[in-house]
């Protein structure tokens, strides 16, 4: 290879390119002279010199006087690798703590880089990692009741939650994220069968009253936390069943009526007072609310779903996602039955929407979006499961014009072609090309957007809509022009998550504590932390062990269920679960799990670890950390999820245990598909000799 | 120690044909050999007839050790090649994975390879232009040299956590973002007072007499020879040809700093340490820019898994190292690690000279040739 | 006091004398590069770090005695007693306090130029005896070296020998006059630079060289052979330094008796102060270039200072 060759520089000697410095530069200032000026030319740069070191010798040295005196190492300082801890000797720490106080809690742990990402990337910061923690001992209502805390119905959101811990788990950077939102899942089907033991009335020792309109996510959440902390609570809701868009917005497919209704009742026998088939304004009227009750917290949310505005857009056959989705869910009919139907849209509704009507009978599903594959706003795992079901997808198609015939019936639509979504400053403004597509379909569901109407709500509380509609309203504390009153979940913060609901219904709660025991709402209140982690690229799967691959989520045939309302995720069993929680690798809590990420990472093998892995009896047996070898480059310390490695301040020579400093051969031999530490090789090692393990 | 067969009093006092000849062992363990390099010398009376420079006491074949290391792996190996500049290592081996995987380097990332890297210049430099002084018995200088190439490797050592092999630079960004305990002021302020130092170290050696004696003349490199053997660097510099990646071949941000290539004329041993010398204003000039351009924002790239694993095919990266141009080869086969890594290491190529060269000149004057080149074995080896 | 006895115990007082400056001398020196190299030098071990060179010192007496397989044994063993006995001897002739001397003899002067010259057959024994390249070279370097510049140091040293009229030590410190310091300066430095030579001291320390010959002519001494070669480049810095304060810069004058001894004492150390200086601050010479400079410079200058020296002497 001739790669020296390669590099020789292909250049002039100076004639035709235009040298910067003037050649010659380099010894210009210091030229010999001949003769007598030489000679005392000579004996001047002696004397320069002498003059030279005699000023250093008289200035003070700038070196450190040995014992009076130590040199300061620096922060990062990477002497020997140390481990702090071990699993098997400390417990886990659990964030506990009641709303009023989580904020500050998170706060701390973030500030000492003790906050698990998981918990981090959480809008509610579950504390997924103590979940993991309890779940791989097989302590399963310790895990509910601990997520409980934070995301009031784990079993429901364990279902349908976007999972943004998932996205950031230290796991994917190795292999595959933690099962987080499965395992609220299986920790919900444990605890329900023993929850009557658990969930008592709570006592109400306030003598407050509180409303609450809405019974979704966000309000459940607020009530919540008001029923623990003594008030007494009563939620209004419009529907005739609690849970708001959680119940008619997400497809029985996906969430079963049973385990959400199961949920609510939990919080009703804690003492949450739900009136349902109540409308704020017509059958209470809000003066009458604010009469009766000492803080009200606005939480409808969205309730209209917004069109595009295009020509025929009235005609019939086209609905809003929002009642479609009501209308399949709650009737499981919605009169699309043998119809080719088109969404508009390209969010998580527009998919439900498009898989819903497959339920409901539809003949074909089209689904047009405005963005292209990549840019779906939609979850990728969603779209997945649509695409198996059948839904027809034309990304990058925005909607044209709606096909009418005589009678006003929708009998098809035209798209046009787009070509960007957002513009140079990242504002919706959709430039689109000159290619049309006409469908022929029968039926269009608008998913392209959500807007809340308070218009009744509002009448005569002394609150103001603005031109658009909503409610202005504080986003970290959720209050409003009107001291009593208070609103939060996606009536404020527009189309969000489950999640993010229910952390504004946290954080409203905690406001209407401390307006009640008369505090100030907002002052030393410690703000929500809303981290965003990187999104990471998937890692290599080439190299790893089955066994430390994430459990996989069996989903029912997609021929079958999108002919009804049958679940879709089936769940995982309890030993998945149990394997699945021990796979955690309690990120930031400094204690070692025994992952072997570090003994994967050391460049020069020079870790062992092993652990014990029954449920109930976990430690890290083993951890060798041969310092001969170690060429103390950090990087295992670095990509410890734990933090339980840690560089030590030492400076690295002052080890005596040195010795070992040759590699053997069968080491520098060794096969390249894992180390030593993995146990995989030790494996093999001992079945090349014939003996069992 | 230098009771070698080639080498031992018996010669001179044989009566054989060879007793106008005496055959002196430099090395491998000598103080001047820079590391571990051997010259076996013959002499006639002090003046070199033949020196034959054996190499490869440091070979610890990292080249082939890489293949068997995942590609985040290969980064503390690469710190032990140019061990005076392992800055350049890394970076020039992330630039040959960036390139493989099409990462793009977030631009402060970019900017603070640039500082780390002039920073590793000033350092590397110090420690040639001192060992080229202590070659010629200046031990003083070699030691005020040294203190600033020690305050250059604190500030190094607070950023990266390490003095000497740093492994600071990754493949997609760097390792550490700027310490907040004041690093950027104490930068500053070093590249405020070093010109003062480095001017009383160029009165202190340069401008004296015995040293411009022992020094000037010696080891003339013509450019013609330089460059047909591959010199680079401020070796190539001081011959008067004007060639330096930084400015002809701009890679990362160097395009955005106005810096002066220095140039020397007569290409002697003279010409060649001072050259180093004079390069330190530069880079202390490109880090003051740099630090005044940078903006604040992410470190390395988003979405780098731990075990990377480009896509299979075959790179050529090079950088302006302080020993002169510094090339990794890379070859992926699309699995974690590389299928081949090959090290374009200016050091080995720099030293063919010197056999050549230290003809005719006496043996006091072949450390000095061989000083001036400023070889690091670990790199000649690799 | 003169007669064998006499010689025997002036002879172990030198030896003494020669002990505790190369001590204090090493001390010294490792004092002077380390502040001259921003460095504390010796500080931990008491007295400032003295004792860290008595502890060097005993180091240096229980170590292994090493000799090399290929070295001529006798010349081997008996080459650092060369290089230390003519030291010592030539300290017998310095007039320590005004008005005597050890040995206070009419050709003193003489008798110090030439007694500490034999050393030159130490460093070819030396040099010659490991069979070893290195130190061949070295030793070879050292005896041309020392022999060429005997020249420029003796006609220094001939110019305040003219002056006084004497080559009797005492009596030259007798009559030395300050006015002689000015007339005779460019002797002094002569002297001084030639005496770095003699002694193979930096930047003259070509016969010793650590870059290229490693050791020069003691690289395979170690132990207590080793501290003797350092006990003779102290030992003679001192006496060299010792001589040069008495010739050029009057000894005890102006003092005399004990404060005379004491003014003696700071001159002589300022002297090695100044050595060590010399040592610290330049590179070292080529030995082509050494020589060249001996003949072409040094004794150029010497006959120079020998004429002005005869002008002023005719002038009085």
């Amino acid at each position: 290879m001739a790669v020296d060759d390669v590099d020789t520089p292909e250049i002039d000697t100076g004639e035709s390119s235009e040298p910067k410095v003037t050649q010659g530069t380099v010894s210009a200032a210091t030229t010999d002279q001949a003769g007598v000026a030489g000679f005392v030319g000579a004996w001047k740069s002696l004397a320069t010199g002498l003059g030279i070191t005699a000023k250093h010798a008289f200035t003070k040295p700038v070196t450190i006087q040995y014992p009076r005196e130590k040199a300061p190492m620096p922060e990062r300082w990477r002497g020997a690798p140390r481990l702090v801890s071990a699993m098997g000797t400390t417990e886990v720490p659990l964030m506990e703590a009641s709303s009023l106080e989580y904020n500050g809690l998170i706060a701390d742990a973030y500030a000492t880089d003790h906050l698990a990402p998981c918990q981090g990337n959480c809008p509610a910061n579950v504390d997924a990692r103590g979940q993991n923690y309890h779940a791989a001992e097989g302590r399963w209502v310790e895990a509910y009741q601990l997520v409980r805390e934070r995301n009031i119905m784990p079993g429901t959101l364990g279902r349908i939650c976007h999972h943004p811990c998932e996205t950031a788990c230290k796991r994917n950077f190795y292999d595959e994220p933690i099962a987080i939102r499965p395992l609220h899942r299986v920790a919900y089907e444990q605890w329900n069968p023993v929850k009557a033991q658990y969930v008592k009335p709570l006592p109400k020792t306030r003598g407050k009253k509180v409303a609450i309109i809405g019974s979704g996510p966000s309000g459940l959440a607020a009530a919540y936390d008001l029923v623990k902390l003594g008030y007494e609570v009563k939620i209004f809701e419009k529907e005739d069943k609690p849970g708001g868009a959680l119940y008619y917005g997400i497809p029985a497919y996906r969430l079963p009526r049973d385990i959400l209704h199961g949920e609510i009742d939990d919080l009703v026998t804690m003492g949450v007072e739900i009136q349902c088939s109540t409308k704020i304004g017509v059958d209470i009227s809000p003066e009458q609310l604010m009469a009766d009750y000492d803080a009200i917290i606005i939480a409808a949310g969205l309730q209209i779903s917004r069109f595009p505005g295009v020509k025929g857009q009235d005609a019939i056959g086209v609905r809003g996602a929002l009642d479609f989705l009501k209308d399949s869910n709650y009737r499981g009919e919605a009169g699309v039955r043998g119809q080719n139907v088109l969404v508009i849209g390209g969010g998580n509704v527009a998919v439900d929407a498009a898989r819903c009507a497959l339920r409901v009978g539809a003949k074909t599903v089209y689904m047009a979006s405005l963005e292209s594959d990549e840019q779906l706003p939609a979850h990728p795992w969603e779209v997945e499961e649509a695409l198996d079901e059948g839904v027809v997808m034309m990304c990058g198609n925005g909607p044209n014009e709606v096909l009418v015939d005589e009678s006003n019936h929708v009998r098809g639509m035209r798209l046009q072609t787009c070509l960007s979504v957002f513009d140079e400053t990242g504002r919706f403004n959709p430039t689109f090309g000159d290619d049309f597509t006409e469908l022929s379909v029968q039926s269009v569901v608008m998913a392209i957007g959500q807007g809340s109407d308070l218009k009744d709500i509002v009448a005569g509380t002394g609150l103001e809509l603005d031109q658009r509609g909503n409610l202005p309203s504080d986003r970290s504390v959720f209050t409003t022009a009107v001291p009593k009153i208070f609103a939060s979940g996606e009536c404020v913060t527009g189309p969000g998550s489950a999640i993010a609901s229910i952390a504004t219904g946290h954080e409203a709660a905690t406001s209407v504590h401390r307006f009640l025991s008369g505090e100030s709402v907002s002052d030393d209140r410690v703000a929500r932390t809303l981290l965003a982690y990187d999104k990471y690229a998937p890692a290599n799967l080439d190299h790893v062990e089955p066994s430390r691959l994430r459990a996989v989520m069996p989903f029912s045939d997609p021929d079958e269920r999108s002919k009804d309302f049958r679940n879709v995720e089936l769940g995982l069993t309890v030993e998945e679960g149990l394997a699945e929680g021990a796979r955690c690798l309690r990120c930031e809590t400094n204690i070692c799990v025994g992952c072997t990420f570090c003994a994967r990472t050391c460049p020069d093998y020079c870790i062992t670890v092993e652990r014990r892995d029954d449920p109930g009896d976990r430690m890290v047996t083993k951890y060798d950390l041969d310092l001969s070898k170690c060429c103390f480059c950090g990087l295992c310390a670095e990509q410890c999820p734990t933090g339980a490695l840690q560089m030590s301040g030492q400076y690295e020579l002052s080890f005596y245990n040195r010795d070992l400093t040759l590699f053997d051969k069968g080491e520098m031999l060794r096969d390249v598909s894992g180390t030593r530490a993995t146990g995989a090789d030790a494996a093999a090692d001992h079945a090349s000799k014939g003996e069992t393990t | 120690m230098t009771n070698d067969a080639q080498g031992t009093a018996a010669e001179i006092v044989s009566d054989g044909p060879s007793v106008r000849e005496m055959v002196v062992n430099v090395g491998p363990s000598h103080p001047s050999t820079h590391g571990v390099c051997r010259i076996i010398t013959h002499l006639d009376g002090e003046v070199v007839t033949e020196a034959d420079l054996v190499i490869g006491y440091l070979h610890r074949g990292i080249e082939k050790i890489a293949e068997n290391r995942t590609y985040l792996q290969v980064v503390p190996l690469t710190d032990r090649l140019d061990y005076v500049g392992s800055m350049y290592n890394n970076w020039a081996y992330s630039r040959a994975v960036e390139k493989l995987m099409g990462i793009t380097v977030p631009e402060r990332a970019e900017y603070l390879r640039v500082i780390t890297c002039e920073l590793q210049r000033v350092a590397s430099h110090m420690m040639a232009v001192g060992s080229a002084g202590n070659d010629a018995g200046a031990t003083s200088f070699f030691v005020l040299a040294f203190w600033i190439r020690e305050q250059v490797v604190d500030l190094l050592a607070r950023l990266s956590g390490s003095r000497l092999t740093y492994n600071y630079v990754r493949p997609g960004g760097v390792s550490f973002d700027i310490p907040e305990d004041g690093w950027v002021e104490d930068l500053r302020a070093l590249c405020k007072k070093t010109p003062a130092a480095l001017e009383e170290l160029d009165r202190l050696f340069f401008g004296n007499v015995i040293a411009k004696d022992r020094t000037k003349g010696i080891g003339v490199l013509s450019a013609e020879d330089a460059i047909a053997a591959g010199v680079t660097g401020p070796s190539l510099r001081a011959s008067g040809v004007d060639f330096d990646l930084r400015r002809d071949e701009p890679y990362s941000v160097y395009d955005r700093f106005s810096f002066d290539v220095v140039v020397g004329e007569s290409g002697d041993s003279f010409e060649r340490s001072r050259c180093r010398l004079l390069e330190c204003y530069e880079s202390l000039r490109i880090i003051e820019q740099a630090l005044d351009q940078m903006e604040p924002g992410r470190t390395t790239a988003p979405s780098i898994p731990r075990l990377i694993a480009p896509p299979a095919g075959e790179v050529y990266e090079r950088i302006e190292s302080a020993r002169g141009t510094l090339g990794v080869y890379l070859v992926s086969d699309g699995s974690v690690r590389p299928w081949r890594m090959k090290v374009r290491s200016p050091a080995f190529t720099n030293l063919s000279v010197v056999g050549t060269l230290a003809v005719g000149h006496t043996i006091s004057d072949l450390v000095i040739i061989v000083g001036s080149f400023d070889p690091v074995f670990g790199e000649v080896d690799r | 006091m003169t007669g064998y006895w006499g010689g025997v115990v002036w002879g172990l007082g030198a030896g003494v004398l020669v002990g505790i400056s190369t001590i204090l001398g090493v001390w010294g020196e490792r004092k002077v590069a380390g502040h001259i190299q921003k460095r504390y030098g010796p500080n931990t071990a008491p007295v400032f770090g003295i004792f860290q060179l008595v502890y060097d010192l005993l180091k240096l007496l229980t170590k292994e005695d090493i000799h090399p397989k290929q070295a001529r044994r006798g010349l081997f063993n008996i080459a650092p007693l060369f290089m230390t006995t003519p030291i010592i001897s030539s300290l017998v002739i310095i007039p320590f306090a005004a008005g005597w001397a050890p040995l206070d003899t009419s050709i003193g002067i003489l008798f110090f130029l030439a007694v500490p010259s034999i050393s030159v057959l130490g460093v070819l024994f030396a040099g010659w005896s490991q069979r070893n390249t290195y130190a061949s070279l070295g030793g070879l370097r050292g005896a041309a070296q020392m022999i060429s510049y005997e020249v420029p140091r003796s006609l220094s040293v001939l110019a305040v020998v003219m002056l006084a009229g004497t080559m009797q030590p005492v009596t030259l410190m007798g009559e030395w006059r300050i006015w002689w310091l000015p007339v005779t300066l460019i002797a002094f430095v002569v002297y001084f630079i030639a005496s770095i030579a003699e002694l193979n001291r930096g930047p003259f320390d070509l016969a010793e060289c650590d870059s290229e010959l490693v050791g020069g002519y003691f690289t395979d001494y170690s132990g207590i052979r080793w501290a003797m070669f350092m006990m003779s480049e102290y030992g003679g810095m001192t006496a060299a330094a010792l001589f040069g304060s008495v010739v050029f810069l009057g000894g005890t004058w102006p003092l005399s008796g004990v404060l005379g001894v004491l003014v003696l004492l700071v001159k002589t150390v300022l002297l090695v102060i100044a050595f060590m200086w010399a040592k610290w601050t330049f590179p070292r010479m080529r030995p082509d270039q050494l020589m060249a400079t001996s003949w072409k410079v040094l004794t150029p200058m010497a006959l120079v200072q020998i004429v002005i020296v005869g002008v002023v002497i005719a002038w009085l």
